[in-house]
């Protein structure tokens, strides 16, 4: 039904989308999940052309999407969108909302029209607000009228950019519930969102984007259960991560201590963790004083959401021997400081880097 | 503006109006050097004075009734100015006084474009013909010699020569030379011209200039002739022809003698509704002036009104252009834009009748309405641009995403909303273009400013006439603008609904 094939996307000199490509059958319920300001709304505003692809070839039914010979209005007729902001048609009622389109552009009789989108109003439950203007309504009302004003138009596709992202948490829901109904009534539906539990429990398949590409995508359950790759991994395990340079054996102790303590305090840790972390990483630091003068060091301290670990990663470039190993120190004391705060320690080097793993024990 | 510096002299004339009265010695023509002379804008008496009187400090005005009440006011010692209109307006106006001896004399003759020597000859003609009848001398008798209380009878030609048409300009706000009565124009000037066109079989069409004007609209070809009471100076003989002197002309200084002003003296309300009620009769009712003010009232209307439509319709055009990505469409409306909002519409409006349709014999009501169009539209065009812009972007996506082609999701989309959300600016905006037709006296057009002026120049009653007219104006603009009101209610989203539709 959607075919996309080496979709690129520049806005002056900035890439947002670099190379996508993708297959989409009818009646499949896509999510396209990933941070912010990796292509996925550019993505789907290039599916119905409101941007225009820098490159690459789509394909709707078979219709190529990027002749200049395709009747593109046309085209969209079948392909609803619902936005962020809602957009409904501040001028009008809600009714005239829903009927615009039917009559002008497929030619519905006002009054077939009006009594569709009186049907439609009432399966998104709204149909006590027919005589209301939109700015009367709250944001899930306004959503869900969107969403009505889409099905009005009686597409085969619907395109989701962001639904409940302008929502308030109470109103999240009401605005899901008609969404998944419509799952059921075999659209094509593709859903950028931030809903995880909503990506999971009804799409058939899940594109994860990042770096302006596809970087991943699956079945709910490979997505989610099974990432197979490591911004993927650290996107759906929600890990936060705080990241620092040090290039001097003179480091600012008090500076990067402070750093700890702010990320800490943001991710909410208790106060005992945080004094744990802050002993590791000092006595981690005086073990890598010597190096220091010779190579810079990375400190990357990440903490996984779900899982609640807490995981220090040293980097530093060019192969070098285990720096734990007790016999290279002048004594024992800082070595078992950190073997008794560390659950587990890994330690991997090459040509190229040599990294340090620890994660840090639990109560 | 002019309209509102009239209106503040008027008010303060009125409120200086109860003070005692008091006679004073004339000054001689020898103590006016150093003071105040008024004097208009290069007429006879302007180019005399200055030269008669190199120690005095000049203001310039625009025509008799307003130099008149300079000199009443007490704002300038003296008015420089052809004597045989001052007989008229001392015969009407007792506290003014003529200081003889005159300054100078000069002789007066009909003007001509520069390049016109055929119509020279055949006026030179006429003109030494009728000296020889003794028909000027007759003219000169009749209408200034006299002094006349009454005004003397038109006789009644026929202005129906047969071999072609004469246009003559004159500045009709010059008794006893050029002025209306009861609808109609006569004077010394009028009843030459008819005479002309009477022994050339021509006949005389006459349009009413402001005396500025008359030489740029003979150069422009606007008119053949001008008949004026335009005095010989060397200066404009290198502009325009003229032809043999008709008469000779005083130029005399016009001074104030008694104070005050006299609207009213002082006795109360019943004196002051008395002088209002005399106002009245004097400024609308006698000669038949309503007709002045109902012919002026339908051009400012027909001006405000279409000028209105055609410069939103050109607003329209411009803004769609200036919001085109294409620079071949928005540089020519960004230069439009900023060129017509940068300069004064009254230039424009000289530019169009004196330059642009020179040759043409165009209507000036049409004229006024073509400059006032463009300079409307000018305004409008950033409206629109600002209302559009308004508009939230996701209205334009949303109705695309529906598959609406764009221009008819401007047009059921963006439009109704642009129109509810600009109405309010444009609403000032048109007001604003009403009080400024006040300007089209410069070409020609007898719009309701310009039929005050030619009360007044006959009335001397600076208060009524003005006030009238603010007062006229002021409903016009009520009136107009309730049109506005209703299309502001009807494109208000929610209206259907609160005139109870459903």
């Amino acid at each position: 039904m959607i075919k996309v094939e080496h979709l690129s996307k520049k806005f002056g000199n900035l890439t947002v989308l670099k190379d996508v490509s993708a297959e989409i059958a009818k009646g499949e319920v896509i999510s396209i999940i990933g941070p912010s300001g990796t292509g996925k709304s550019t993505f789907l505003r290039c599916l119905n052309l409101l941007d225009q692809p820098s490159g690459g070839k789509i394909e709707i039914d078979g219709a190529n999407l990027l002749d200049p010979a395709t009747n593109v209005p046309k085209l969209r007729r079948k392909m609803g969108m619902v936005f962020q902001s809602f957009n409904l048609f501040a001028h009008l009622s809600i009714l005239d909302n829903l009927t615009l389109g039917p009559i002008k552009l497929l030619g519905s009789l006002r009054s077939e029209a009006e009594s569709k989108a009186l049907e439609l109003l009432k399966l998104v439950g709204l149909a006590e607000k027919v005589d209301s203007f939109p700015d009367e309504l709250s944001g899930g009302q306004k959503q869900r009228v969107a969403i009505a004003r889409c099905l009005a138009m009686d597409p085969e596709i619907i395109l989701f950019d962001e639904p409940t992202s302008a929502l308030d948490p109470t109103m999240i829901s009401e605005v899901l519930a008609v969404m998944r109904r419509l799952t059921k009534e075999g659209l094509t539906m593709l859903v950028v969102t931030h809903e995880m539990d909503f990506a999971r429990d009804v799409s058939n398949r899940v594109f994860y984007m990042d770096e302006g590409i596809i970087y991943e995508q699956g079945t709910p359950e490979q997505i989610f259960e099974q990432p197979q790759r490591e911004k993927t991994r650290a996107f759906i395990h929600r890990i936060r991560s705080v990241y620092l340079r040090i290039e001097s054996p003179d480091f600012d102790l008090y500076a990067i201590n402070a750093e700890i303590e702010q990320f800490c305090e943001k991710q909410i840790l208790t106060k005992k963790t945080r004094q744990r972390l802050l002993l590791l990483v000092e006595e981690l630091l005086s073990i890598y004083r010597p190096r220091l003068a010779t190579t810079p060091l990375e400190l990357t301290l990440g903490y996984a959401e779900k899982t609640g670990h807490l995981e220090l990663t040293l980097e530093s470039p060019g192969d070098a021997p285990y720096p734990l190993d007790s016999a290279m120190l002048p004594d024992d004391l800082g070595l078992t400081i950190i073997t008794n705060l560390a659950e587990s320690i890994d330690y991997h080097t090459d040509t190229s880097a040599n990294r340090l793993s620890l994660r840090l024990v639990e109560d | 503006m002019k309209n509102l510096c009239q209106l503040l002299v008027a008010c303060l004339l009125f409120a200086t109006g109860s003070s005692v009265a008091q006679q004073e010695t004339p000054p001689r023509l020898q103590d006016l050097d150093g003071k105040r002379i008024a004097v208009l804008t290069g007429s006879s008496g302007d180019f005399a004075a200055r030269k008669h009187f190199p120690g005095a400090q000049f203001v310039d005005m625009t025509t008799t009734p307003d130099a008149a009440l300079a000199v009443d006011m007490g704002k300038v010692d003296a008015f420089v100015f052809d004597k045989s209109v001052m007989i008229g307006l001392v015969a009407k106006n007792p506290q003014f006084h003529i200081v003889e001896p005159p300054i100078a004399s000069l002789d007066v003759a009909v003007a001509m474009s520069k390049d016109n020597a055929a119509l020279q000859a055949e006026i030179d003609g006429v003109l030494a013909a009728l000296k020889q009848e003794g028909e000027l001398q007759r003219l000169y008798a009749k209408w200034v010699a006299s002094a006349y209380t009454t005004t003397p009878e038109m006789p009644g030609y026929i202005n129906a020569g047969q071999s072609g048409v004469l246009r003559m300009g004159t500045n009709a706000l010059n008794e006893p030379y050029a002025f209306h009565t009861h609808g109609t124009l006569l004077g010394l000037d009028i009843e030459l011209a008819y005479l002309i066109g009477q022994r050339l079989d021509k006949r005389i069409e006459i349009m009413d200039y402001n005396f500025e004007a008359l030489i740029p609209a003979l150069q422009s070809k606007k008119i053949d002739f001008a008949l004026a009471s335009i005095n010989v100076t060397e200066e404009r003989k290198k502009l325009i022809r003229y032809s043999m002197p008709y008469l000779s002309n005083d130029i005399s200084a016009l001074v104030r003698v008694t104070r005050p002003a006299a609207v009213t003296k002082s006795g109360g309300v019943s004196a002051w509704l008395r002088g209002v009620a005399d106002s009245f009769h004097s400024n609308i009712i006698l000669e038949g002036r309503y007709l002045l003010i109902w012919a002026g009232l339908k051009t400012t209307v027909t001006i405000s009104v279409f000028s209105t439509l055609f410069g939103t319709l050109l607003g329209g055009v411009i803004c769609f252009m200036n919001m085109s990505k294409r620079r071949l469409l928005n540089l020519p409306a960004r230069t439009y834009i900023a060129v017509l909002r940068g300069t004064p519409v009254l230039v424009l409006l000289m530019l169009i009748f004196y330059v642009v349709f020179a040759s043409i014999n165009i209507d000036p009501v049409l004229v006024a309405i073509i400059a006032f169009a463009m300079n409307f539209g000018a305004y409008t065009a950033e409206i629109f641009r600002t209302g559009i812009q308004g508009i939230d972007k996701g209205q334009m996506e949303a109705a695309i995403a529906l598959g609406f082609p764009r221009l008819s999701a401007f047009r059921h989309i963006i439009l109704p909303q642009t129109i509810n959300r600009i109405l309010p600016v444009f609403k000032g905006e048109f007001l604003s273009l009403v009080k400024m037709t006040s300007i089209v006296g410069y070409i020609a057009v007898q719009d309701l400013t310009k039929a005050s002026d030619i009360i007044r120049s006959r009335t001397f009653d600076a208060f009524f006439p003005l006030v009238m007219v603010a007062i006229l104006y002021f409903l016009i603009s009520w009136l107009l603008l309730q049109s506005l009101e209703y299309l502001e209610r009807v494109t208000d989203p929610k209206y259907g609904r609160k005139a109870g539709r459903s």
